[in-house]
């Protein structure tokens, strides 16, 4: 047993090492403490008053108004550019409702929650004009549209769409700005893109087929 | 490797430890065998018979003391990010109450879907004029065409066939007697406009002032702006759906009267 290691000379030991104690606690403290800050930030789930999560519920309000629209020139437009791009909108955006239907899933949340619509706008509750986003056409609009046929119900289409466009992209432009959640920010970007693009066919269709009267 | 410093020799008082292994320290004499236990290297040379060299002191402390400090700061550490990370996923969790307990809190209100779950079942398609036993009633068989129910404010009776349809989507219907003053009827369509999964109407014979439904629930009350309105729609819209959150309103049917359209 070469257990000599006994108990020689164990007085030097902690005074050794017993500065090294709380400073290497102080350090350790700081270091977590920092870690700890940015870990909940950097990966913690939107909550249920966020922007992202506002975003996600009041997109999907503004979408299915869009895509009622895009199904309706689908169903009844005479030009038949006019129809592809009807149909062509209704299915993307629906897909895209899907999208933040499954955010919502994955953060834990439900699809309609206790924010009033808009509220996660910086200005956006002044924004809701009786319960309607920016861009949403009213109930008496949208009966116009079902009962407008012929090129005078395309030109009323394109001129809706084009204005509900210009709200998209503005809600969407604001959620990309305020948000840190990469998906949400991609996705916003992709929005803001098509429908800017849509916005140009679109009013390339108008001179084609003259403004609505 | 196999030559440390005659000084340094001594302080590796692993020899203790080859010893401890139960390998016989005697093989390490061959210093530069391969054979030997791992820490022949050092050992194996100086751990002969060196035991007179005894300044073994510090170094059993030196290897434990770091190990206990670093040991400290990592569960120190640990405990800290534990606790930040718990922290923010317990906040999210305390915002999001789930809307069954939401619906719940609701007083007076009636959940079918615990009283009746035959009720409740999804997917009962059928055509023309059906029986209800509630009034206004809130599941149950239904006509193919859903009542558009995206934010429309009906001026006019619908037809329960339809409106159950449009409850089964995850809307809130909200029936009003129908002899309300107009300003209660708009206090009442102010809760409705824009908002998808949301429609309002008259409904004959209501004793209440206003009836609520959801698919398999409903909430009487005596006054336009009772508060628990606004929660019952908080609660309930959409969120009810049992057929999900994407399920249409439009596209279906604005039948007005009590006569079903199929």
């Amino acid at each position: 047993m070469s257990a000599t290691v006994s108990v020689d000379t164990p007085a030097p030991a902690p005074s050794r090492f017993s500065y090294w104690i709380p400073v290497a606690l102080v350090l350790g403290l700081v270091l977590g403490v920092a870690i700890g800050f940015l870990v909940p930030h950097g990966e913690s789930l939107p909550a249920d008053d966020s922007a992202e999560a506002g975003f996600a519920r009041d997109m999907t309000t503004h979408h299915t108004q869009a895509v009622e629209m895009g199904l309706i020139a689908y169903a009844q437009a005479s030009d038949p550019e006019v129809r592809t791009m009807g149909v062509d909108i209704a299915l993307n955006q629906q897909g895209q409702i899907g999208m933040m239907q499954a955010w919502l899933r994955e953060w834990d949340l439900q699809p309609t929650g206790n924010q009033p619509a808009m509220a996660w706008m910086p200005d956006g509750a002044g924004a809701v004009i009786n319960g309607l986003m920016p861009g949403m056409a009213t109930p008496e609009e949208m009966k116009k549209l079902r009962e407008t046929t012929g090129i005078e119900g395309d030109r009323l289409f394109l001129q809706m769409m084009i204005k509900h466009h210009l709200g998209g992209v503005h809600m969407a432009q604001e959620v990309a700005e305020v948000s840190k959640d990469k998906e949400v920010v991609e996705a916003a970007q992709l929005t803001i893109n098509s429908q800017q693009r849509e916005m140009t066919d679109m009013k390339t269709l108008q001179e084609k087929l003259g403004a609505a009267s | 490797m196999s030559t440390p410093g005659p000084e340094r020799v001594p302080s590796t008082v692993k020899v203790g430890k080859t010893t401890g292994q139960g390998k016989p320290p005697s093989g390490g004499s061959g210093a530069g065998k391969p054979g030997g236990s791992r820490p022949t290297g050092k050992g194996g040379k100086g751990g002969k018979g060196r035991k007179p060299v005894t300044p073994v002191k510090v170094s059993g402390g030196r290897n434990w003391g770091p190990i206990a400090v670093a040991g400290l700061v990592v569960v120190v550490a640990v405990g800290i990010i534990g606790w930040g990370v718990f922290a923010s996923v317990k906040s999210d969790k305390d915002k999001a109450v789930p809307w069954e307990e939401r619906a719940a809190a609701i007083t007076g209100l009636v959940n079918y879907r615990e009283t009746n779950p035959d009720l409740v079942k999804g997917s009962q398609h059928k055509s023309g004029v059906l029986k209800y036993e509630q009034s206004p009633p809130v599941a149950g068989e239904h006509n193919p065409s859903w009542e558009n129910c995206n934010g429309v404010v009906y001026t006019e009776p619908i037809p329960n066939e339809h409106a159950v349809h449009s409850l089964e989507h995850g809307t809130v219907w909200i029936a009003y007697r129908p002899d309300l003053p107009a300003d209660q009827v708009a206090t009442l369509a102010a809760k409705v406009e824009g908002k998808e999964k949301a429609m309002m109407s008259p409904f004959p014979g209501l004793t209440n002032a206003v009836s609520l439904q959801a698919w398999g629930y409903q909430l009487k009350v005596d006054s336009v702006d009772d508060p628990r309105i606004d929660e019952f729609v908080k609660a309930l819209r959409v969120n009810a759906s049992i057929e999900g959150p994407t399920a249409l309103c439009d596209r279906g049917v604005s039948v007005t009267g009590s006569t079903p359209q199929g």
